[in-house]
């Protein structure tokens, strides 16, 4: 029995799973965008979005009756496994990761039907409208404002560090309506299109010079009231309730696989591993790694079980990206002179870029909640120790 | 079935170490020459755990590395000094993973039982990880071999009543049994850390009759190599329940000591200072768990070696930490001897040096991976 037949994977086994979502990756995943050293623009990957799109694999996670896999959690976790392996680029996917996950939780009929299959088929493509100016780690400060005028949200302020900004078609924002209420208490979650007139996004330029992040500035912008999802003031819970995924995600052991296969090349190139200074360094970071991925298969397990992911798993995301943060700092060093040239270049033979890999895992302890706030939550709700 | 086994022992292994024992009967019997309590080594035998990785045969339970660290982490949380890891893993292992069969069936069954406490004295200079740099002699006559040589840094001498020895011959290793008041061999302690002891065996022409030889050549290396890669596990295991400990200390404490009118807890500076502990902590349990399924899979020598030295690498580094800081976060309270937070710092160091610390298992992890291409 295939799967094309049945359309039912999770009854296929893991292994048979497996092999065809890998050799799919294989056949059919660009080669020249495998293992980027930055995060993908839409344009590079509209062609792969819209090959997932005609196979029926652009919403793994989505159920089958909005034309997704309907993976459960073992097979979700087998699918992700195989896109980081074969090192295949994250297109804007916070639609398919977090507004399908979120609309089917708490969305009306009306924007299920409109924005499912749109989100699926890459015709919307969502940015995330949380950051501001003043509302960084402290997101519940956020202060753009959201008035209720007859039929519309009136909305006024600016979003920051919007991930590709210009090149999305709708934001999902977070916004202040009640002004009176306790913080989290008075935030609301809005579907926007970003032709609306009042919208003005502005990409800035990151150190690595990509224009990845934007400034998005709303001046009298008016949206339809059913652009509401959930409850209004009860926005903050319709954020939060996918946190703990996106720490798992983001702690992934494989992530670090460019620098390190890099530096391992460049060492034995180098005779380096004869150096016990390098040798006890690098192993000492090969170690974190295999340690960190030991982790990582322990809440995976636990998330194949079916068991709801704790706050503890913010060590997972705060251990991955610092060992990753490590990992290219040495290899930076390990370049000396060369390390410090920009671009792809020729060391001992070895094809290297030492300053991408470095500049990529910069952010990776700020994005996503800081490493400060992640130890902030375990030591709040894991420790359980007075604030 | 074999988690099965696992959370039922665990449940044994948690009762016993609330019931039988705690860490005042740890700080009574430091610095003694008997080192450990008989009696309570007869209770664990009575509980099957002195065969918990040993043949039916012998009488013991047949279970894994896995299950000898779920004993081990459970006696090392309360400081207990029994020699578990030192004369069940390590000493027991070698002598069940050796061809004398005749000795084995007179030997094992009374180990199981706790009537002979096992020691191995393998190793000779100190930081060697493998039997590579042994020196001492096994010289063949009729009817057996004549030993000559020191060994060092023997984990549970103090109360052994055997000795198994690993000696060179031109044949290879040879490990031979030999009582510590036997002909020609002469037993010293030296103090550690943590008020046990290790033993130093020094052997003068001592007499080993062809009986009490359990291995040689090739099995005699494989078994060594073997109850070594165990028995690093185990102690690492022992580190975890150290380190778990201590940091539940340094949390309660966190929790209650109150200074500038607030529990020292809320502070920040001490809140990161406390996660990253438990992140070590965190790693090393990931790490042990994967490591520990690994092994009871019974992998080729290179692999198992790997996977030891890289439980023993985080467990060493994390244990030492985290026992180094429960001092700092106790304050001067910390520092003193009759608060218990040094009696794990003082374990946690010498179960950090024993068979090779972090660092040593870190080049060993090195040489296996980058080396060996």
């Amino acid at each position: 029995m295939t799967v094309h037949e049945s359309g039912d994977y999770n009854a296929l086994p893991d292994d048979e799973f497996r092999s065809q979502v890998r050799s799919f990756f294989q056949v059919r995943y660009p080669e020249d965008l495998r293992f980027l050293l930055r995060r993908v623009r839409m344009s590079e990957v509209r062609g792969w979005w819209n090959t997932l799109h005609e196979k029926g694999w652009i919403a793994p996670n989505w159920p089958r009756e909005w034309g997704g896999m309907g993976l459960d959690a073992g097979k979700m976790v087998i699918f992700l496994e195989e896109i980081e392996r074969h090192g295949i680029a994250r297109a804007a996917d916070q639609g398919i990761t977090q507004v399908g996950p979120i609309l089917m939780k708490y969305g009306t009929q009306a924007q299920k039907d409109h924005y499912l299959p749109r989100t699926r088929s890459g015709e919307i493509i969502w940015c995330q409208g949380y950051s501001e100016p003043n509302a960084g780690s402290d997101l519940a400060n956020l202060q753009t404002s959201a008035i209720i005028e007859g039929e519309h949200f009136v909305v006024n302020g600016q979003k920051i560090w919007t991930s590709f900004a210009h090149e999305a078609t709708h934001i999902y924002l977070l916004v202040r309506t009640d002004k009176d209420a306790k913080k989290q208490k008075g935030i609301s979650f809005l579907l926007v299109d970003l032709n609306t007139p009042g919208i003005t996004i502005r990409p800035i330029r990151n150190i690595a010079g990509h224009e990845e992040f934007c400034e998005v500035f709303f001046d009298d912008v008016h949206v339809p009231r059913e652009a509401l999802v959930g409850q209004l003031n009860d926005g903050w819970s319709v954020a939060k309730a996918l946190l703990g995924f996106e720490r798992l995600n983001i702690g992934s052991p494989r992530r670090p696989q460019y620098a390190l296969m890099r530096l391992e090349m460049l060492a034995r190139a180098n005779g380096w591993f004869d150096d016990t200074g390098f040798l006890d360094r690098f192993t000492a970071i090969k170690l974190d790694l295999e340690d960190l991925a030991s982790l990582y298969s322990r809440y995976i397990e636990q998330v194949k079980r079916g068991e709801p992911l704790g706050q503890d798993v913010s060590s997972l995301k705060i251990w991955a990206m610092e060992a990753w943060q490590r990992l290219t700092d040495m290899l930076v060093e390990a370049g000396a002179e060369d390390g410090v040239i920009e671009g792809a270049h020729d060391v001992a033979g070895v094809e290297i870029d030492f300053l991408s890999p470095f500049y990529y895992a910069r952010p990776a302890t700020i994005y996503g909640g800081s490493s400060e706030i992640q130890r902030n939550i375990l030591s709040k709700y894991v420790l359980e120790l007075p604030s | 079935m074999a988690s099965e086994h696992a959370a039922l022992l665990k449940e044994s292994v948690t009762d016993f170490a609330t019931r039988a024992t705690d860490v005042a009967r740890a700080r009574a019997l430091r610095g003694t020459v008997q080192e450990y309590d008989r009696s309570l080594w007869r209770q664990m035998a009575e509980l099957g755990w002195l065969g918990v990785t040993l043949p039916e045969r012998y009488g013991g339970m047949a279970l894994g590395v896995t299950e000898a660290a779920i004993v081990a982490e459970g006696l090392a949380r309360v400081l207990a000094p029994e020699p578990f890891t030192a004369s069940i893993v390590l000493a027991g292992g070698v002598l069940a993973a050796s061809g004398n069969e005749a000795l084995k069936d007179e030997l094992l069954p009374r180990v199981v039982a706790g009537e002979q406490v096992p020691a191995l004295a393998w190793q000779e200079t100190a930081g060697a990880l493998d039997a590579g740099h042994i020196m001492a002699r096994a010289t063949p006559f009729e009817g057996g071999f004549r030993l000559n040589g020191t060994k060092r840094y023997v984990a549970g001498a103090a109360g052994a009543d055997v000795y198994v020895v690993a000696a060179r011959s031109d044949a290879g290793v040879v490990l031979a049994c030999v009582e510590g008041s036997a002909a020609g061999v002469s037993v010293e302690l030296e103090r550690l850390a943590d008020g046990r002891n290790f033993g130093t065996l020094t052997l003068n022409d001592a007499l080993v009759p062809h009986e009490r030889v359990a291995a040689s050549g090739e099995a005699a290396a494989a078994a060594l190599g073997r109850a070594l890669d165990h028995a690093t596990a185990v102690a690492s295991a022992e580190l975890y329940g150290v380190m778990s400990r201590a940091l539940e200390m340094s949390v309660d404490y966190m929790k209650t000591r109150v200074q500038f009118g607030r529990p020292i807890g809320s502070f920040q500076a001490l809140q990161h200072r406390a996660v990253d502990l438990y992140i070590q902590q965190q790693l090393a349990s990931a790490a042990l768990q994967d490591g520990l399924r690994e092994l009871d899979q019974e992998p080729v020598a290179a692999r198992r070696s790997s996977i030891a030295s890289r439980i023993k690498a985080r467990c060493s580094e994390a244990g030492l930490r985290i026992a180094r800081e429960a001092i700092q976060i106790h304050g001067a309270i910390g520092f003193t001897d009759a608060y218990d937070a040094g009696l794990y710092l003082k374990r946690a160091l010498v179960l950090a040096a024993w068979l090779g610390n972090a660092t040593q298992h870190r080049r060993r992890y090195a040489a296996l991976a980058f080396k060996g291409e």
